[in-house]
């Protein structure tokens, strides 16, 4: 007996065997959408309902007396104590600092890069991709090392002693967060500005409009709804972050929700139903942001974008005005990447940070360190990087196959499916972490499971996919959209079977999505914190949480050495691997016009 | 007569409107039939329907004597041994054009010799020899056109479907192409149903045309009876670009805007069917004369085009001068030519 899937555009509505037999609809439906469905309920829905079910059901893994027993007890106690209250306002506070300060340095730089011919282009153009890829925790500590009393900037004579003291607060983690996140705001506000095109302009021009005028009246209206989005999404990235949670948040005792639910889930005594509190309240935050900008996208944005609208071309602005704008934003670039790229390469060659940059302080023993075999720092670096290969591996190709199967469902499931993977997007790690460590260590059924087992690396791992697989998706999605459907449907009329076209016509065409969404996911995986940091296995620390550890005991120069192998290993062999993709994947026709 | 593929009483609706409307049609062995209809007529559901890309919600469709699709029967797509050159060509542009042709080609698990002998003459007959190892990119449309026909050919399906297989090229090309893409499937004595929204080339491809609206199939004939006998107004709306002139019929005369002309026939609401080349001199054929107000004039070569008006109805002439508009063009048509074809009552 073999299935064949329909083509129809709609769901399909029975399976066919061959010879003749039709399975009622229901049944069809569940076949097709079962394999969909049980994937992202296994990796996601299920973690999430049970943290969700541990904030109202607080005895739901007691030891002592388990019980299903609603009981709003620690959720009011998180409302009413101090600590947390404290957290809610610091996390809002923060997010809502970040989205307007990101927004603008973000649209600012789309504005400048986009609009007008500047040169030095090596120093800036590549700069957001490389913050976007780049940990928060990393940034985290070179500003750390810059900014410390007895850091870089205070060595030089640069920095007063008050601003070092006001760095680790509120102010300098709206300053880190807007160097970490500003790239966010100028993808979303760069695509928009591509959009407008340069007929809207040439139209103001005409009608007498100077190019002030033309930003204020034209350009800013019509990009309202691009700047709403990047304040949502800018708002709801710091909502969930834990990098900066985890570092300079914690060392200045600046309690952010991320890192209140991490406490009470690992700190002794941990405290699960105060972390599915906590984890409800961030959920619920998110929630409501994300709702938010469903609505503002509802309410719809123009269209601009056609196939008649030219796109704009940069202009070469005045020399002083030129210089300015290469000037901001070199400045951005210098202060979100070189910059800390520069802290984190001395601190690698420096002994200490507090014989700075004298000449008898450089060496090389922090790398050596890091790389001696047998080496804590090795070990760690070779578990990451195999756990990271793993999890590409494995993300990518669920996603191609989901995917596949996607492109030719029902446009209802397609769209659930979709939504739910960018909401997935929008789950803070933690969370995510944290309702692994439930399901895998509490809930009956799945504790005694062999594969994948708490504490084992097979968790960590499936933890990883869980996080990777909706970028994975929708980017192979993307690409399988892409394709026109009269490519299989034709491979389908020579007697190719579903397996068959998957191999030999769909994955050589969207090989390199495959890899992009795998190389993508090695990198993210290599610097995952939040999992890594809750589901560290027994047989040892990955990375992220290694060199957190180090940090915390203030060994940075090693924890520094470390992230610069990692950053050097994962960027050149996920960059290479890509490259080399490009270059032989290369298929210039048979995409949909 | 034996039928190579017959349709009884297809029907399917998407999104609760109806887009095949209880269709039959048969096509003989060897024979070559066109879907002539507008955007959403139905021709390309009906297409798919029959490849086996989608499924009809009622009927049969039978293949050479194989029921491919009946109530609690259906043999897949990919088991159905038909061919199709879709309208994008559909080549794989990862595979050159002999591993396309290979691909095609390899689920009939045939001897490699058998399978080398197939594509070598499917890229003779498209003289495609010397372009077998290109990618599809590297190929001009033309040439992608002619390899999605060799890799029908060399599958050697019972059946083989055109979706609009010339719309993607310029019109130069295209009739040099059409002519050697018939003369190719006639010779190798192929069935085919060819998808085509211009009336002109399903003359020239057809030995029969279906034309297709809501649906359904107005008629089925071959083009020279499409074109001297349509039977219905929107048939002859569809074809050759003649113009309709609405009146009424009585009494053996044929009544608009205050003139008369002697056309025997129906009673009632009619519309008077006027060929452009028909068009006489208003002398010539007296009981059937008209005077209409010219609206404008373009050279087309061999005569005028002129755009004329009765009654708030445009018409089109081919006329041996040029006229100026506003000038009263009188004109008289062969009676012989007229045809009076009722108005349909709305259902």
């Amino acid at each position: 007996m073999s299935l064949h899937d329909t083509t129809d555009a709609a769901i399909p509505r029975r399976i066919h065997l061959t010879g003749g037999l039709r399975l009622p609809g229901f049944l069809a439906m569940a076949a097709v959408d079962l394999p969909i469905l049980l994937v992202f309920g296994l990796l996601i829905v299920l973690p999430l309902l049970t943290v969700l079910a541990q904030a109202v059901m607080p005895a739901l893994f007691d030891p002592q007396s388990p019980g299903l027993a609603i009981d709003l007890t620690p959720l009011g106690r998180a409302l009413s104590g101090p600590r947390v209250l404290r957290s809610i306002g610091h996390s809002v506070e923060l997010g809502a600092a970040v989205a307007v300060t990101a927004t603008l340095v973000g649209g600012i730089f789309a504005a400048l890069t986009q609009r007008f011919r500047l040169p030095l282009r090596a120093l800036y153009v590549p700069v957001p991709w490389l913050v976007f890829l780049t940990p928060a925790y990393l940034k985290a500590m070179a500003w750390v090392l810059l900014m410390a009393p007895g850091g870089y900037l205070a060595q030089l004579g640069i920095l007063p002693h008050w601003a070092s003291d006001a760095f680790f607060g509120l102010g300098g983690l709206v300053f880190v967060h807007t160097l970490s996140l500003f790239p966010l705001p100028a993808f979303i506000l760069g695509s928009a500005l591509a959009g407008l095109g340069q007929d809207i302009e040439d139209a103001a021009r005409l009608a007498g409009a100077n190019p002030w005028r033309i930003w204020l009246r034209i350009n800013l209206p019509l990009l309202t709804p691009a700047i709403a989005l990047s304040l949502i999404a800018t708002f709801a990235e710091v909502l969930s972050d834990f990098g900066l949670a985890a570092t300079i948040a914690r060392s200045s005792g600046f309690g952010v929700l991320t890192y209140g639910i991490y406490a009470a889930a690992s700190d002794y005594p941990v405290d699960f139903p105060m972390a599915g509190a906590q984890a409800l309240i961030l959920l619920t935050l998110i929630l409501l942001v994300t709702l938010t900008d469903r609505l503002l996208r509802k309410q719809g944005s123009l269209r601009l974008i056609s196939g008649r609208s030219r796109q704009s071309l940069p202009q070469k602005p005045p020399p002083l005005a030129r210089w300015i704008m290469t000037g901001v934003v070199v400045l951005i670039g210098v202060l979100a990447m070189w910059l800390p790229l520069v802290v984190i390469l001395l601190r690698t060659f420096t002994a200490t940070l507090g014989h700075g940059l004298e000449p008898t302080n450089f060496t090389l023993s922090n790398l050596t360190e890091t790389l001696t075999p047998g080496a804590p720092a090795l070990q760690a670096l070779g578990r990451s990087f195999l756990y990271a290969a793993l999890t590409a591996l494995i993300a990518a190709s669920i996603a191609l196959i989901l995917a596949a199967r996607l492109d030719r469902a029902g446009p209802g499931l397609k769209a659930s499916v979709t939504g739910f993977a960018l909401g997935t997007i929008a789950i803070p790690g933690i969370v995510l972490g944290f309702g692994y460590i439930l399901v895998w260590n509490r809930l009956p059924g799945f504790r005694d499971w062999p594969f994948p087992h708490y504490g084992q690396a097979s968790l960590l791992v499936t933890g990883y996919v869980a996080a990777a697989l909706p970028y994975c998706l929708i980017i192979i999605l993307t690409a399988v959209g892409q394709l026109a459907p009269s490519l299989t449907d034709s491979a389908k009329l020579y007697g190719h079977g579903a397996v068959a076209r998957l191999i030999k016509v769909v994955l050589p065409l969207v090989l390199l999505s495959v890899i992009t969404a795998a190389a993508l996911s090695f990198i993210r995986t290599v610097f995952e914190l939040p999992i890594s940091q809750l589901l560290v296995p027994q047989t040892g620390s990955p990375v992220p949480p290694y060199v957190v550890r180090l940090l915390g005991h203030d060994d940075d120069g090693l924890a520094s050495a470390l992230a610069l192998v990692c950053m050097i290993g994962a960027g050149g062999l996920a960059g290479a691997g890509w490259l080399v993709a490009r270059r032989y994947l290369n298929f210039t026709s048979g995409a949909r016009p | 007569m034996s039928w190579a593929l017959i349709c009884e009483g297809l029907e399917k609706r998407l999104g609760g409107k109806p887009v095949l409307q209880t269709l039959n049609l048969n096509v003989a062995q060897g024979e070559v039939v066109s879907l002539l209809g507008a955007s959403g007529s139905g021709k390309t559901t009906l297409l798919r329907a029959i490849a086996g890309l989608n499924h009809p919600d009622a009927g049969r469709i039978t293949l050479n004597g194989t029921e491919i699709f009946a109530p609690g029967r259906l043999i897949p797509a990919e088991k159905r041994q038909i061919g199709m050159v879709f309208q994008d060509y559909a080549l794989w542009p990862h595979m050159t054009v002999a591993g396309n042709l290979g691909f095609a080609l390899a689920s009939q698990r045939l001897a490699p010799a058998e399978a080398q002998a197939r594509i070598t003459h499917a890229l003779d007959v498209t003289r495609l020899g010397p372009l077998r190892d290109r990618l599809p990119a590297a190929l001009s449309g033309g040439q992608q056109q002619r390899v999605a026909i060799a890799r029908c050919l060399a599958a050697r399906p019972q059946l083989m479907l055109f979706d609009e297989p010339l719309s993607n090229l310029d019109a130069a090309l295209r009739e040099d192409l059409r002519t050697e893409m018939m003369d190719l499937v006639r010779q190798e004595g192929i069935t085919v149903i060819y998808v085509t929204h211009d009336q002109a080339e399903a003359m020239a491809v057809s030995d029969r045309i279906a034309v297709m609206r809501e649906g359904e199939i107005a008629q089925l004939d071959t083009p020279e009876t499409l074109y001297n006998a349509p039977a219905t107004p929107f048939v002859a709306s569809f074809i050759g670009g003649f113009s309709l002139l609405p009146g009424q019929a009585q009494g053996g005369m044929f009544l608009v805007d205050g003139q008369t002309l002697t056309l025997p026939g129906t009673t009632g609401p009619v519309v008077l069917v006027i060929r452009p080349e028909d068009a006489c001199p208003a002398t010539l054929h007296p009981a059937t004369r008209l005077i209409a107000k010219v609206l404008h004039a373009a050279y087309q070569g061999r005569c005028w085009r002129l755009t004329v008006e009765i009654a708030g109805q445009i018409l089109r002439l081919d006329w041996p001068n040029t006229a100026r508009p506003g000038d009263q063009l009188e004109f008289s048509l062969p009676p012989d030519r007229c045809l009076l074809l009722p108005i349909p009552i709305p259902a």
